[in-house]
């Protein structure tokens, strides 16, 4: 065993005048070579760099095989990587912790290559370690920190959870009294038109019973999407034209309907609402006399499109025309006072046209009447 | 069925709201057989009368109890339920065994339609065409009513 040391000890001083040699033993990255070809692959080389990292002397390192370098906290599963390299004669890159001779412990970036002869063969093992401590450290510590912003994230995050279920909970216990409170509402007004019989009376709640109509419709639309602050003005026409045709039992009446898909923002729903119930409720009520119309069909078209940075919405009939019916509702909306039952729904019309700032216009269809409504897009999104 | 008027069970906690809906129901050419306010009400009356339909709010005198009543109707009755209710959110996937639900604030013509629906329904038990607006069937019952073949073949 002495007698082999002395041997590699010589190894090492060999080749002293070669240049290549004494810039791999001067070089400050640990080097050393081990002997393929010898039981247990131990270093034949090392470099006094490595002599300086691990703190062993010379002769304690050669004729070992390095895994004297490693210790109880080393990762197996690393040491295993390395293994295999070393079997399959490949290239391997590992981090490893290391042990000094003096117990402490060193990151050792170690790169492992096989050197072969002429005839292919392995014949040794080069092998470089650099001391990455330093970086395994911030890596530590920025994992560490990077573990307690996750966790003050994650409980942050529990907190607003919670806080956001509570008032999502609060929200549907509101939306649902407001719900039942228009039920509510509705049913006192048909109750109290059961009992009327005076007809000026009945039309009257008749009226506001589509009014509080019109803004249920508006609730139960507005819950039900999935965008609480969107409301979706098409959609609410389908259910308010069913509801009103259904109510009015005019069969003899028919509804077209082209309509874009056009949202505003939640809180013009119930006014915008109320001005299309208002309009569509007035060319059902007065566009159309029983007895007919000299034999054209009668109908009502709503459209709604974009239109020039506008929401533009037409209701049109081909009815009996402004002149004639019609003509009492618009001399109650000129004068804006608040007459009969017409006059006072083109009041609200136009009363809230000015809080949409929106702009209603009238025009004689010939038959019939075209009431458009244009109402900026723009307005719509309050910031 | 034959064709004598259906029997109706209204469950609901809010009198006013079930005086109105029994009106409605009578204008449909159904009957209403009788008007429970409470979870336990309901049941008894449910199991005594036999009503053809029960309208169940989920808010009775007694608490969120509706969906349980509705179970109740349809597990041990073997009643047809539909809920009435503002609080579509909180039903179970499977309606809790009830045909669907009528979502509140509904209209007098929402109500008349989805009753006559209703009525074909379980008269013929088939569906006439797809539901009325207002009236969302549970998955279970447009199954039952071939709904699907009826909505194709209007």
């Amino acid at each position: 065993m002495q007698s082999e040391r002395a041997a590699h000890a010589l190894a090492f001083e060999h080749g002293a005048g070669d240049p290549f040699a004494a810039a791999i033993r001067a070089a400050r990255m640990a080097m050393i070579v081990t002997d393929a070809r010898q039981a247990d692959n131990p270093i034949v080389f090392a470099n006094e760099a490595f002599l300086t990292l691990t703190g062993y002397h010379r002769d304690e390192v050669i004729g070992r095989n390095c895994r004297f370098l490693q210790g109880p906290d080393t990762d197996p599963a690393a040491v295993a990587s390395l293994h295999r390299a070393v079997a399959a004669g490949e290239d391997v890159s590992v981090d490893l912790l290391n042990y000094r001779k003096d117990g402490s412990t060193f990151w050792n970036a170690l790169y492992l290559s096989p050197v072969r002869g002429a005839d292919g063969e392995i014949r040794y093992f080069f092998g470089s370690q650099m001391n990455v401590s330093e970086k395994k450290e911030m890596e530590r510590v920025a994992g560490d920190v990077r573990e307690r912003l996750e966790e003050a994230v994650d409980d942050r995050t529990r907190d607003l959870t919670r806080a956001l279920e509570q008032k999502t909970a609060l929200l549907h216990e509101v939306d649902h009294r407001v719900k039942n409170n228009l039920q509510l509402i509705s049913s006192l007004l048909l109750l109290q038109n059961r009992r009327v019989t005076d007809p000026g009376v009945r039309g009257a709640l008749q009226g506001m019973l589509e009014r509080v109509s019109a803004i249920a419709t508006v609730h139960r639309r507005l819950f039900q999407s999935d965008d609480v602050e969107r409301f979706d003005v098409s959609a609410f026409v389908r259910d308010l034209v069913s509801d009103m045709m259904g109510a009015a039992r005019r069969s003899d009446i028919k509804v077209r309907l082209d309509m874009e898909r056009i949202d505003v923002a939640a809180s013009k729903a119930a006014p915008l609402a109320l001005v299309i119930s208002e309009l569509f409720s007035n060319a059902l009520r007065h566009a159309f006399p029983r007895e007919g119309l000299d034999g054209r069909e009668a109908e009502i078209a709503v459209s709604i499109a974009r239109d020039n940075g506008e929401f533009r919405i037409e209701i049109a009939d081909n009815g009996v025309g402004m002149t004639n019916a019609a003509a009492s509702s618009a001399a109650g909306k000129e004068s804006g006072k608040v007459s009969g039952g017409g006059g006072f729904g083109l009041t609200i019309v136009q009363l809230l046209c000015q809080q949409l700032k929106a702009r209603s216009e009238t025009f004689d269809a010939a038959p019939g009447t075209r009431v458009v409504v244009r109402l900026p897009v723009n307005g719509a999104h309050h910031a | 069925m034959d064709d004598r008027p259906l029997d109706v069970l209204i469950v609901e906690d809010e009198v006013l709201l079930a005086t109105e809906l029994e009106f409605l129901v009578e204008e449909v050419g159904c009957h209403t057989v009788g008007h429970a306010m409470s979870s336990d009400e309901a049941v008894s009356m449910a199991h005594d009368l036999h009503p053809d339909l029960a309208l169940v709010d989920v808010h009775l005198r007694d608490g969120p109890t509706g969906v349980e009543v509705v179970r109740r109707i349809h597990d041990d009755c073997g009643g047809v339920a539909l809920f009435m209710t503002a609080n579509l959110k909180r039903l179970p996937d499977d309606f809790a065994g009830a045909c669907g639900v009528i979502g509140k604030p509904y209209s007098q013509h929402g109500v008349r339609t989805a009753l006559s629906y209703l009525t074909t329904c379980l008269r013929e038990g088939r569906a006439p065409g797809p539901p009325p607006i207002g009236l969302e069937l549970a998955p279970a019952y447009s199954a039952l009513w071939d709904v699907d073949g009826a909505a194709r073949a209007v």
